[in-house]
């Protein structure tokens, strides 16, 4: 698990290709200690949580403090800027209906919808679909900065999407 | 009487040139004598203060063998929170405010308390700020989860201080994310007080005189340049200017109805 030189960023068995401009984080939530007090670095889970990878990409300056499903970044956004997150969900959903589709998916410009965001933010639009990849469950949420500008940013999400490599479940 | 004065003048001249030169070798001897000794060249600003709406003058001293607009880099390292990071600072609309600094520093304590009191400083607008400590075997990470605010951008690259050749802590570099070029450094006790060699830097490349040309006029420069050549007319070509007589006419003319 490392931060590598050069512009391929990989941890957790995750690794991705980072296009120009591009930043990205990977990271697996702080789970709290039962009892513990709060400390300067504040814990984002509850106690007892198993929590998974996440990979956050961007094409704007990601912040600190932000939430699985980009809250706190996609509110930085504007019209020309993609933010892409995959989640990586446990094993006990492994063989469900929702994570049966096989592979990163490809989005279509149609694909992102503005009622697809997490929270409703103006000029915005979300995708997210559930799959599964190297036997590891996965949900991708992508938004983009202008639902208007919806053919252009699927093309920028499809070509970081093919840089993303997921390695096995060990 | 009058030539004796004139003398004594020179003499006295000559004495005082005298004695300034040895005043100034006496000094360049100590100056070398406290090198020697272990003793650091003074390189930084004296401590200053000036008058309320006086502007500060730049602390920023120019540091020996170094490239005023040496190349910026981007950061990969890892946050407290074990996020595995890569940061932009190249390529990029927004400035980036980069701070070096470490757990056990004592000059860092200004800026670690400012960064901990909200509003004591802020980035200027379009930039961002991302502090920048060693990595994890380098430095002291449970010090610096104490010292450093959750909502303060934090990443641990060693990588990251021989990549901008940082000198030590604490020491601030402006990125220019446009340009990928380091537009501002320097040192200093907090953020307030290098705030000025921030914001110099932030104004510098937003004046109209670093304006870079629109790429669609340099498309239609190269364009014209390209049909003139084919056609034969190179720089300095004479049908590409007026004739003299024709510009004394149009002068004249602008003349009268003046």
């Amino acid at each position: 698990m490392s931060a590598p030189a050069g512009k391929r960023l990989t941890g957790h068995g995750l690794s991705v290709g980072l296009p120009p401009r591009w930043e990205g984080r990977i990271y697996r939530r702080v789970v709290a200690e039962a009892g513990a007090q709060p400390g300067r670095l504040q814990a984002a889970g509850w106690p007892g949580e198993l929590s998974h990878p996440v990979l956050h990409l961007a094409n704007f300056a990601l912040p600190p403090g932000r939430g699985d499903f980009g809250t706190g970044a996609v509110e930085r956004m504007g019209p020309d800027n993609l933010f892409v997150s995959l989640l990586e969900f446990g094993p006990d959903c492994l063989g469900s209906a929702l994570y049966a589709p096989a592979g990163i998916p490809r989005i279509r410009p149609g694909q992102f919808n503005p009622n697809g965001m997490q929270r409703r933010v103006a000029g915005q639009a979300g995708f997210q679909h559930f799959f599964t990849e190297a036997n590891r469950p996965f949900c991708l949420y992508v938004v983009i900065g202008s639902h208007r500008q919806a053919v252009p940013l699927a093309k920028q999400v499809n070509d970081v999407l093919e840089q993303i490599e997921v390695s096995h479940a060990g | 009487m009058t030539a004796l004065l004139i003398v004594e003048t020179v003499v006295l001249a000559v004495l005082c040139v005298l004695m300034a030169g040895l005043l100034r070798g006496y000094a360049a001897v100590l100056r070398r004598l406290h090198q020697l000794d272990g003793g650091a060249a003074a390189t930084t600003a004296p401590p200053f203060r000036t008058a309320a709406g006086i502007p500060e003058p730049a602390t920023g001293q120019r540091i020996e063998g170094r490239d005023e607009w040496a190349s910026s880099h981007d950061v990969d390292g890892v946050t407290l929170a074990g996020e595995i990071v890569s940061v932009r600072t190249v390529g990029v609309e927004h400035d980036t405010i980069l701070a070096f600094l470490s757990s056990h520093c004592e000059g860092c304590t200004g800026f670690w308390q400012e960064l901990g009191t909200p509003g004591s400083w802020t980035t200027p607008p379009g930039s961002r700020l991302l502090v920048v400590a060693k990595s994890p075997e380098d430095e002291s990470p449970s010090v610096l989860t104490q010292l450093c605010p959750d909502d303060v951008d934090l990443v641990m690259s060693s990588q990251a201080w021989a990549d901008f050749e940082v000198p030590g802590s604490p020491y601030v570099v402006v990125a220019d994310g446009r340009t990928g070029r380091v537009k501002g450094e320097g040192s200093g006790s907090s953020f307030s007080q290098v705030s000025g060699l921030i914001r110099q830097s932030v104004d510098d490349s937003r004046h109209p005189a670093m304006a870079r040309k629109p790429d669609s006029d340099r498309r239609r420069e190269r364009d014209i340049d390209r049909i003139l050549l084919t056609a034969g007319i190179g720089p300095q070509d004479a049908s590409l200017y007026a004739p003299a007589e024709a510009v004394e006419r149009t002068a004249v003319e602008l003349d009268e109805r003046a």
